[in-house]
């Protein structure tokens, strides 16, 4: 798989027509999904720390 | 003597007006730039070209606003972002958020202008000899960059905008207002109020 999408020109010469959508659209998506994953197992982990030092 | 339930205005008007006509327009920018993509067909460029235009003369007006009304300064990353102290205006992390923004909107907005050279508009004749096919893949390239980074900051922001911690920035983008004890909860209020 490819990051970028080619083409040629006139020449046959391979010339640069912009990312490949088909593997950097789902890296966007996803590591916009990871972030929110990660905040949300943060939010969990620090959530429960101050909830047993509330307890103690 | 101040009380917790005050409230101070944190957005005014013209700003709140200014972000959801932003929201709005990259909305549509970036499902009339996808959607295509994805395998949805339909006639995008018309209406792609347009929003580009409206999202280019509102990130103009915000410029101008910020730069002549407002405090950019309490925008910008400083020493203080990093220490325990509480946070001016802005968090870090909403410093982040919108330099983020910044890099995304602004090459998307430099490289889409010349690609409509490309591409052509009505009121713009169409060169595609204005530069060289390497260039033009570079300026594609670097578009195409800015609606990823895009992608990813939209959902992002919006997770951020709807957790319950955080839903006090939501009510003062739509009200312009927060309460004194929600401020608190990650600034320092005299900060905010000296304008840093």
């Amino acid at each position: 798989m490819n990051l970028l999408r080619f083409g040629h020109d006139a020449y046959g010469e391979r010339v640069l027509n912009g990312v490949s959508w088909d593997l950097l659209l789902p890296v966007a998506f996803w590591a916009g999904v990871a972030v929110i994953v990660g905040h949300l197992i943060y939010r969990a982990l620090r959530r429960g720390k101050s909830g047993r030092a509330h307890d103690q | 003597m101040t009380s917790n339930s005050e409230k101070l205005q944190r957005h005014a008007g013209i700003d709140r007006l200014f972000h959801w006509a932003t929201a709005v327009v990259l909305t549509l920018l970036l499902l009339t730039s996808l959607l295509p993509i994805l395998g949805v067909r339909f006639a995008w460029y018309g209406v792609h070209w347009v929003a580009g235009l409206i999202l280019t003369v509102l990130i103009l007006l915000h410029i101008v606003r910020a730069l002549f009304w407002q405090r950019p300064g309490s925008m910008l990353l400083g020493a203080a972002d990093f220490s325990s102290r509480g946070a001016g205006k802005y968090t870090l992390a909403q410093k982040l958020m919108h330099l983020g923004w910044t890099l995304a909107v602004l090459v998307a907005i430099v490289t889409g202008l010349l690609l409509l050279r490309k591409a052509g508009v009505s009121f713009m004749t169409r060169d595609p000899y204005a530069f060289s096919l390497p260039a033009w893949g570079v300026l594609t390239l670097l578009h195409d960059l800015s609606a990823l980074l895009s992608v990813f900051l939209v959902l992002v922001h919006v997770y951020f905008a709807i957790l319950p911690e955080k839903r006090a920035y939501l009510r003062a983008m739509v009200s312009g207002f927060i309460s004194r004890r929600d401020l608190a909860a990650e600034h320092d209020v005299q900060r905010v109020e000296r304008g840093e």
